[in-house]
């Protein structure tokens, strides 16, 4: 890599992580990637302008096939959860890029985040190409080619790690700044560089410190708790604190007339974090966002109908399900971190799983295949 | 992320927004070659503007969408117009058209659905219209086109911007625009019967007939 990529690489790096927010599509069709020949592997991925930089990054030094599907320039996980990565995306790739020409092999590896919209059934009889599920995190594809695409329960895993917390954090800082400056700004000068480093503070604190408020969450998870709850609660009091915090560092830096000062401040703080602790959860890759109904469903597994194939535990983000090898049946040891992606409902050949909530409502698989998830829960 | 994510039911009404009521009348005036039991295929139906005004006049429909929730309110809209025996929605890409047999429709229509594929997508689409339409039949597109003449490109832009604004926040709905779809079209060996466009040249309707076979 010579310098003129480094800059282009840091500089969409820079410019995406801030807007990650909004979709940013790149152009979808076939792509080289090293020097590839006709039995070299293929990979797809969605048109997320900053997954494409970051996939090619880190498989630097190998060769494969790339096919972009369509995704609305929205991530795989988003796009696949929310339906705009879905079979026909992945049809259309196969059948208009040429990639049937180039390679003398039938696979192709899906990031297995794409699992949630993406049906390997339907791939497989209507174009023919098996799906295999890749890795979660495109740093472990190098390690999976080399293990001749065998995951590790590792590689399958989805963790909100400290980098992507960091990376939200700086991604709400950004929008929650674009928002308040215009206004603040002029309005108040000096104290509006206050907020500004307010906003940062409590953004970082509250993600770096996010472990923590994780435990809270996770009890409750497990009580399927609705909308507002204790957990929320005490991170709201936390985030408090946070910002009494630097508001009485900032009456300390700026002693004048601070009655005024302290009220105007005092609200402004607690909007910035009833902001924070709205959207925490959904901003995290291991919660699902308060505002979806899935959230108050269990995964139910149908033992009659289950074979055993274990493709839920191929698929599953949070490694939720082990295989009963002597009995053929899948269990589901760790149930407590599910996220309600759907993947193993989706993927399940005999429709042995499903959703069902503790009034014994049932989602069954057909309308979360065909009903992606969005904002109006219309799954449900 | 979520909240970017489509909202078809109010899809219709974006579009109506988007293009100023355009798109009503060039729909109107497209549909007038569709004559009685032919039969006519929609590909990107969406909620079925262009499918049911052609069951109106009388054709057998199949319309085609990949959106299953778009799709669910064009079936909704089917049982109230009871045409159910007229009229078929299929989810189905582009890309799947080859599941239709060679010279198999009458009409073919596609109303705003181009500008949203990839260029390999416009290719294999086009090439895949010429073998499914008879070779009397006829293929009408609408969409959103970027003007040749920079003037009315720059103009365009400006007029446009708020437009895109004002529409996404009502019904998070946008759209693109076409390039070189004229030589595109002919490429696949397609011949365009009639052009008409309106004054700022950003909005197309096309009939195109089948070229001599090679």
């Amino acid at each position: 890599m010579n310098i003129s990529n480094y800059i282009y690489y840091g500089f969409f790096t820079i410019i995406e992580t801030l807007l990650r927010m909004f979709p940013f599509p790149a152009k979808t069709g076939y792509q080289k990637v090293g020097k590839p020949n006709e039995d070299s592997p293929v990979l797809l991925t969605c048109n997320f302008h900053l997954t494409i930089l970051r996939l090619k990054k880190a498989t630097r030094g190998l060769n494969y096939h790339l096919l972009i599907a369509n995704s609305k320039g929205i991530n795989v996980w988003c796009a696949a959860t929310g339906g705009s990565l879905n079979n026909h995306s992945v049809i259309s790739v196969i059948k208009t890029s040429g990639i049937e020409n180039k390679v003398n092999h039938r696979k192709i590896i899906l990031p297995q985040l794409a699992a949630s919209g993406v049906e390997s059934k339907v791939i497989q009889q209507n174009v023919g190409w098996k799906i295999l599920w890749g890795p979660v995190n495109a740093q472990d594809i190098p390690e999976f080619f080399e293990s001749s695409f065998e995951k590790t329960n590792e590689m399958k895993q989805v963790e909100f790690r400290f980098v992507q917390r960091i990376e939200m954090a700086i991604m709400w800082i950004f929008l929650a700044t674009a928002v308040l400056m215009p206004i603040w700004g002029p309005l108040f000068k000096l104290e509006a560089a206050f907020l500004l480093a307010q906003i940062c503070f409590i953004y970082f604190l509250v993600l770096i410190s996010f472990p923590i408020f994780e435990r809270i969450f996770q009890k409750e998870i497990e009580k399927k708790k609705a909308f507002f709850t204790i957990g929320n609660l005490v991170v709201l009091l936390i985030n408090l604190v946070y910002a009494a915090i630097g508001v009485v560092l900032y009456v300390i830096v700026y002693q004048k007339d601070y009655s005024w000062i302290l009220l105007r401040w005092s609200i402004v703080s607690f909007l910035l974090v009833l902001l924070v602790n709205m959207e925490l959860k959904g901003s995290s890759s291991t919660y699902k966002s308060d505002s979806h109904a899935d959230k108050l469903y269990d995964i139910a597994v149908d033992l009659e109908k289950c074979k055993g194939t274990g493709i839920c535990v191929d698929v599953c983000p949070r490694n939720c399900y082990v295989l009963d090898t002597e009995q053929k049946k899948i269990t589901m040891p760790r149930q407590k971190f599910c996220v309600q992606c759907g993947a193993c409902i989706v993927q399940c050949p005999f429709d042995a799983l499903y959703f069902m909530n503790r009034k014994g409502d049932i989602i069954q698989p057909e309308i979360v295949r065909k009903f992606k998830l969005n904002l109006m829960g219309k799954r449900t | 992320m979520k909240v970017l994510e489509s909202a078809p039911h109010r899809y219709d009404k974006g579009i109506k927004i988007l293009t100023l009521g355009k798109i009503d009348k060039a729909y109107d005036r497209l549909i007038e070659s569709i004559k009685k039991d032919d039969n006519t295929l929609d590909i990107g139906c969406g909620t079925g503007m262009l499918s049911f005004r052609a069951v109106l006049k009388g054709a057998k429909v199949t319309g085609i969408d990949i959106n299953p929730e778009m799709l669910e309110i064009a079936k909704k809209r089917v049982n109230e117009l009871e045409v159910k025996d007229k009229i078929a929605f299929l989810e189905m890409g582009v890309a799947e058209l080859d599941h239709f047999e060679n010279d198999s429709f009458d009409v073919i229509m596609s109303g705003l659905c181009f500008s949203e594929l990839s260029d390999d997508e416009i290719s294999f689409t086009l090439n895949q219209v010429n073998r499914i339409l008879r070779n009397e039949g006829k293929f009408l597109l609408i969409d959103e086109i970027r003007s040749k003449s920079i003037v009315k490109r720059i103009i365009n832009w400006f007029l446009r911007i708020p437009l895109v604004v004002i529409t996404y926040i009502l019904t998070q709905t946008t759209s693109r625009a076409l390039k070189n779809i004229e030589k595109r079209i002919t490429e696949s060996n397609l011949l365009i019967q009639s052009r008409r466009s309106n004054f700022l040249d950003n909005f197309v309707e096309f009939i195109i007939i089948k070229g001599d076979k090679k």
